[in-house]
């Protein structure tokens, strides 16, 4: 369908349209215009993704001289190709209506881990190896040995990527992973870096939200995007902390031991090097002279990870005289590790300022602030004059590097904790010195001040005024949006008691109680005898769900439960997770019916769907606090109450229900769909951690629905499925309409956009 | 009669285990005979078959001889080793024959009818089994299967009695238009395998005596096939070692032995063990088959959930990259770690092997062929799911309500000419029940209806709706009309129709139609498949079948006379189609009789 939001045509790929989707378009529209930034909140199964993907491509459309590119941050692979794929949909709509105009290139992006073809590559273990497996065929300096020597093996991809030169392109068109992949296997060229080229043209990127937000990262990939460019984080209620890891590090035993092995290799090289061509090393001190700012000339290939802290003004500075000379640099790193060594035979916790910790560096190890900060480049130069391809023997030391670097680079918002023993295992020696950003704002401030318009996007942003605070922005817009429902098709309800009428709950002193686990086994087992299909279970962690699981095993419950439906569990371990899930929804397609086990903050509730079938209920068992006892937790608490006034409280509290919201709203996936939720912790119905729920979940829990025990849970379970279960008119037959055409969106106009908003 | 008889070469045990008696075994169709080649040995057996219950023998491939132990009536029994399986064989058949035969004959007598006749249907096909074993015209096996459907189904043993024993239809006749039910028998056993249950290693605890510390763990060859299924690297283990290396009892303990020490979830104690002993290391040890295994699925897995492709692509993962403990990650302990197979892993495995469901379709008493089989059906192929993946993907994202669906997943109910439709409903309703003058206005036609409706609505909108839209006497004369053919008609059919007017009959009525009912049926099945009449024999057949059918007649005449008065009605509504079944036979009879007669001149019969 085609329709008018204020001097923008906007094509729409689908017959309908929801009303809140309308509403989206327009707050979006808006601030598009404004050239601002904005925060829209808008529950999961509304179709977020192709509103704001048509909204921008036609808002490109009737604007052709002042052309947007978007720039699409998600948080997973298969969200990316998710979106690619809506996408695809989408330009075959527009290239239908409006012809070869709507042509777009869109690309996705990804390590080479994941767009390599060269078989050879792609026989390594984990990303860290593919790489280094591809610099050791298509460095610069292995190419030019190789064409002295045709024995040495180079990457048949890239060598025909690079003789193609600027014929290498991509004709317009979407294209996912998969098609770059299968794109580049056709022609013979590399799509690794065919896409990195591309990346610069293309009218849509989609990549990970590191490409932006790690400096290290978005240092070589993002850094030509220009400024007229629309950023969009969807599903980033989670955005502060990616903001928080990209800045963090932890220096651990072994990484140290590792940093020592690396450093003796390269003392090595450096004496090999002095020996047969000590020009080259010559040749770099002058390079260093003149500064770092040589990365820009460097070959394609040669890239890698760049300097974690962002001030571009320090690639213009001369770097320190007395690490000029790479064995003095060596030296310098030697003292460091020497001294984190030192710091990490602690038997205490402690905490320290960066500042602190950078003036005792000078004093115990001889290293002042500026050859601190000027570590990682200093590194990444020298590796590349020694000709080093096998980067990932050297993660240890180039850990250190980006250690020292920030420290040397902030001097608030982090702190460094060092920690003798983790406290929930104290028997096992394990100590770990971190450095801790606290600030979600360092990281995302030049996204921020770099692009016109930032559009952060989610299903639970709630409470919506939090965001601006901890990512420290001016929204031009901010609204949450709620959800037009044709039936009652979410069931959200509050288990406070067992069917012993026994309060539930994972409070510390409550989760290892026998009669809260077995009560939790009961619930679970009678709804696996109601609920037909997938039903998903979340724990608020690893080990409580490890814990509890054994005891279900033990007491029988598990056998019961299983003679309804499967069991599929998340672990640790990614293969496996990915492989559960896949039986998961193999049992859930062939009718037997599966339950999955899953932890609220793990890699599954992050980012998997389980909608329609695949998920008719799910239970959220307990409230996914975070460990309050963890002194990284303790000072970021510390941080924002100092800072931004929050209180600890409530902060824990709203990233405790953000987890659990985005757990359960992970069932519904469109309006045709339906699912119930259970929260079950006598917690729950508390006002101040209920109220904290997303609107969307809030306005269908009933006060019927908040205190509850199994039995009646069971009997709104079943009663629940049973409505249903029936037919029901799509187009939400009475009162307000769910599902507007054409026709009807042009005779509302902005009537739809009051009627959205809370 | 005593046409067939084997005579092989064997040896008689007491037990299994036993040397045994060389000597020759005859046996004829009443008699096990055998002679020892020492005719002063004491065990010389003359028994007649009457006096065998049953028989027991060896499978082929198996380890142990070709044994034949028949059990005797008393108690007791007879072992037979013979030179080869292919005597076995043989023996076994004739044993199973005779044993059949012996059976139907007490039946026979006991049912005191035609015996001799049965008997020599049996023998006749007898004779045949024992001199064409291969032509498998009836294989023992399906005389069992008769016999047993026979005896299951009273209706068909009925049916058996009155067509074949009346001489009507032949053995063969009867059972060919039943292949189905023979085949459907044997085919339920292949055709719908049990899966696996889905609480499959949970479920072997072990027992203890009490006194001491020795644990039993009972193992059957279901349990062990579980075992191989859940566990390639176990299943792999045993095929290199069990019998060479180690006995499969070794085998066992040692496996269990490991399963102890993963339940104490002491990875030390497991590592020193397995530091020891190479091969309890083996059981220990990740699954490393699996681990490949999960490599190779990992490419064809669904995109939309593949999470191993996010750890490539996301810089989190760096080692110490990051905050490393901030409470939400979790600590393991990576020095054991190969000895630390979790409980949840294996879990997720029994899923999967539930969900693969059972492979191997053999015999589970042996854990060397099962292993052996299953190693073969592990050989799966790599088919080609990119383009399944992608369609997925491509499916996932559509969002379904916002567009009209793609393809209708029912068909349209069409009724070509409603006319039809409803006349022949019309006329069953008339018919049951007497009351058809409110309901034959339903034959109007749609357009006609649609029509009328428009023209009223018409009305209605140009005129408005009168003040009382019906006249009250008009409404009351209405819904008395329409209730009182109701109440009636409820009266006289209760709620099913077909079910009252059956069970409102006397009880004999009711079976003796019922048993007519059937009868026509199969002797109309034998009719109508005889035709075209292409043989003498088909000839034959169908004026058998004719004549049979031509006695019913009058006795559905008579049921019809004999019922009261008050349910001739009913009576006549079922017996009608069966009437006029017969009669479209017989009138194909004859019409096909006529054009034979035209054909071949004066001589009608000339064709026989």
């Amino acid at each position: 369908m085609k329709f008018q939001i204020e001097d923008v045509t906007v094509y729409f790929p689908y017959d309908h349209i929801y009303p809140e989707q309308y509403a989206y378009m327009v707050e979006l529209k808006r601030a598009l215009d404004a050239r601002g930034h904005c925060l829209l909140e808008m529950p999961t199964g509304t179709g977020k993704t192709i509103a704001l993907l048509s909204l921008i491509t036609s808002y490109t459309l009737s604007k052709p001289n002042n052309p947007v590119k978007l720039i699409y941050c998600t948080r997973t692979v298969h969200e990316m190709e998710k979106t690619l794929a809506e996408l695809k949909l989408l330009h075959a709509y527009q290239t239908i209506h409006i012809g070869d105009r709507a042509r777009i290139l869109a690309v996705g992006l990804s390590s080479r881990k994941n767009l390599c073809v060269n078989s050879r590559v792609l026989a390594a273990e984990n990303r860290d190896s593919v790489d280094a497996s591809c610099r050791r065929l298509t460095a610069s300096w292995v190419r030019v040995a190789a064409a002295a020597n045709p024995n040495l093996p180079t990457c048949e991809f890239f060598e025909e990527y690079e003789k193609a030169g600027s014929n290498a392109v991509l004709p317009p068109g979407v294209y996912t992973l998969q098609d770059l992949r299968a794109y580049g296997k056709e022609k013979g060229w590399c799509p690794y870096f065919l896409a990195r080229h591309m990346v610069q043209f293309a009218n849509v990127v989609v990549y990970s939200y590191q490409y932006l937000l790690d400096p290290k990262v978005a240092g070589y990939i993002s850094k030509e995007m220009q400024k007229e460019s629309v950023v969009v984080f969807d599903e980033a209620h989670n955005i502060d902390n990616v903001c928080i890891e990209a800045l963090s590090v932890s220096v651990r035993r072994q990484t140290l031991e590792g940093a020592r092995r690396n450093l003796n290799k390269m003392r090595q090289e450096i004496e090999k090097f002095k020996a047969t061509d000590a020009g080259r090393l010559r040749a770099e001190y002058n390079r260093l002279v003149e500064g770092l700012a040589q990365r820009g000339n460097l070959p394609f290939t040669d890239n890698w990870l760049s300097n974690p802290a962002l001030p571009d003004d320090i690639l213009k500075e001369a770097v320190p005289g007395n690490i000029r000379r790479a064995e003095h640099f060596l030296h310098v790193l030697r003292r460091l590790v020497q001294y984190l060594e030192g710091r990490l035979e602690t038997d205490n916790v402690e905490k320290e300022g960066p500042v602190g910790f950078v003036a005792s560096i000078n004093t115990h190890a001889g290293i002042d602030q500026k050859t601190l900060k000027f570590c990682y480049d200093r590194l990444h130069s020298l590796m590349l004059t020694l000709e080093i391809t096998d980067t990932d023997e050297f993660l240890h030391i180039q850990t250190i590097c980006d250690f020292a670097t920030l420290v040397g680079t902030y001097t608030r918002g982090f702190s460094i904790i060092i920690e003798p023993f983790d406290e929930r295992m104290p028997h096992i020696p394990d100590p770990v010195l971190q450095l801790s950003c606290h600030d979600a704002s360092l990281a995302i401030k030049p996204v921020f001040d770099r692009f016109q318009s930032v559009v952060i996007t989610s299903g639970t942003l709630s409470p919506i005024d939090l965001y601006p605070r901890l990512l420290n922005f001016h929204p031009v817009v901010s609204r949450s949006f709620t959800m037009s429902l044709t039936r009652d098709c979410i069931c959200p309800m509050v288990l406070t008691r067992g069917s012993d009428q026994l309060p539930v709950s994972t409070k510390f002193d409550m989760r290892s109680d026998l009669g809260v686990v077995r009560n939790y086994g009961r619930l679970l087992l009678e709804m696996a005898s109601v609920v037909p299909d997938g039903i998903v279970c979340f724990f608020v962690s690893y080990s409580y769900m490890d814990g509890i699981v054994n005891s279900w095993n033990e007491n029988g419950i598990l056998k019961e439960i299983m003679q309804h439906k499967l069991v599929f569990i998340e672990t640790q371990d990614v293969v496996e997770t990915t492989l559960a899930l896949d039986n998961y929804r193999k049992a859930c397609d062939c009718g037997r019916g599966a339950i999955f086990f899953s932890v609220a903050r793990g890699k599954v509730a992050e980012g998997i769907d389980f909608d329609r079938h695949y998920g008719r209920l799910v239970i959220m068992f307990g409230v996914p606090f975070q460990y309050t006892l963890s002194k990284i937790l303790l000072a970021r608490l510390e941080y924002l109450r100092d800072t931004f006034q929050i209180k600890e409280g409530d902060f824990l509290t709203f990233d405790a229900l953000r987890q659990a919201a985005q757990c359960v709203g992970r069932v519904i996936r469109s309006k045709a769909d339906y699912g119930m939720m259970i929260f079950a912790d006598k917690r729950y119905s508390r006002h101040d951690k209920r109220s904290k729920l997303p609107g969307w979940i809030l306005s269908h829990l009933r006060d019927a629905h908040l205190n509850l025990s199994t039995d009646m849970a069971l009997h709104i379970a079943r009663e629940f499925l049973r409505k249903m279960a029936q037919p029901y008119d799509r187009a939400g037959g009475s009162g307000r309409k769910t599902l507007l055409s054409q026709e009807d969106v042009e005779k509302m106009g902005d009537g739809i956009l009051n009627e959205m908003q809370y | 009669m005593a046409s067939g008889h084997v005579i092989k070469r064997a040896k008689y045990k007491t037990s299994p285990k036993g040397a045994g008696t060389p000597g020759v075994l005859k046996m004829t169709e009443n008699k096990i005979m055998f002679k020892p080649n020492d005719p002063t040995s004491a065990s010389k057996i003359d028994v007649e078959f009457r006096s065998i219950k049953g028989y027991k023998n060896t499978k082929e491939g198996s380890n142990n001889p070709p044994l034949l132990n028949l059990s005797l009536e008393q108690g007791g029994s007879y072992i037979f080793e013979f030179e080869n399986f292919l005597d076995l064989q043989v023996c076994r058949e004739f044993v199973g024959n005779a044993l059949t035969k012996s059976g139907d004959a007490a039946k026979a007598k006991s049912g005191d009818t035609a015996k001799a006749k049965s008997g020599e249907a049996v023998a006749t096909s007898d004779r045949s089994t024992v001199t064409y074993p291969d032509e498998q015209l009836i294989s023992s096996a399906e005389m069992e299967l008769r016999i047993k459907l026979l005896r299951e189904n009273s209706e068909l043993q009925n049916l058996h009695k009155k067509f074949v024993l009346g001489n009507i239809l032949t053995e063969s006749e009867f059972w060919a238009t039943r292949k189905k039910l023979l085949d459907g028998d044997s085919g339920t056993k292949s055709k719908q395998r049990v899966g696996f249950k889905s609480s499959m290693i949970l479920d072997i605890k072990p027992m203890t005596d009490g006194r001491t510390n020795k644990v039993t763990f009972n193992l059957t060859p279901e349990i062990k096939y579980q075992i191989f299924a859940l566990k390639p690297a176990v299943h792999r283990a045993f095929l290199n070692h069990v019998p060479n290396k180690m006995t499969e009892k070794d085998f066992w303990t040692k496996y269990f032995r490991a399963e102890y020490l993963h339940s104490t979830k002491n990875a030390v104690a497991a590592a020193a063990e397995a530091a020891e002993d190479e091969e309890l290391a083996i059981f220990l040890k990740d699954d490393d088959i699996l681990a490949n295994a999960a490599r190779q699925k990992i490419r064809r897995v669904d995109p939309t959930l593949d999470m191993e492709a996010d750890q490539g692509d996301d810089y989190m993962h760096l080692p110490d990259h990051g905050i490393f403990r901030d409470g939400s990650k979790e600590i393991t302990d990576s020095q054991h770690e190969q000895f630390k197979r979790t409980f949840l892993q294996d879990l997720n495995r029994q899923g999967e092997v539930v969900l693969e469901g059972r492979t191997i379709d053999v015999e589970l008493e042996d854990p060397r062929t099962v292993a052996e089989a299953l190693a073969q059906s592990r050989q799966e192929s790599d088919e080609n799911a990119k383009q399944e993946r992608l369609d997925r993907i491509s499916r996932m994202t559509e969002m379904e309500d916002l567009q009209a669906p793609h393809d209708h997943p029912l068909a349209p109910l069409c009724i070509k000419d409603p006319r039809d439709y409803f006349d022949s409903q019309l006329l069953k309703i008339s018919d049951d029940t007497r009351a058809g003058s409110e309901q034959l206005r339903c034959s109007l036609s749609s357009e006609e209806a649609y029509g009328s409706l428009r023209g009223s609505i018409s009305e209605i909108k140009a005129m408005g709706l009168s003040d009382p839209v019906v006249r009250p006497e008009v409404a009351v004369m209405v819904l008395n009309g329409l209730t009182q053919n109701i109440s009636s008609t409820k009266f006289q059919l209760g709620k099913n129709a077909q079910e009252s007017i059956l069970n409102s009959l006397p009880n004999t009525t009711k079976e003796e139609l019922l048993h007519h009912w059937i009868s026509i049926q199969e002797l109309l099945r034998h009719f109508w498949s005889s035709y075209p009449i292409t043989t003498s024999y088909l000839y034959a057949k169908v004026s058998r079948v004719k004549d049979a059918m031509s006695k019913i007649y009058p006795q559905l005449e008579e049921i019809k006379e004999s019922v009261p008065s008050d349910l001739r009605q009913q009576v006549f509504l079922l017996v009608r189609p069966m009437h006029q079944a017969l009669d479209a036979a017989f009138q194909h009879y004859e019409a096909d009789l006529q054009k034979r007669s035209a054909k071949s001149g004066e001589k009608p019969n000339g064709y026989v």
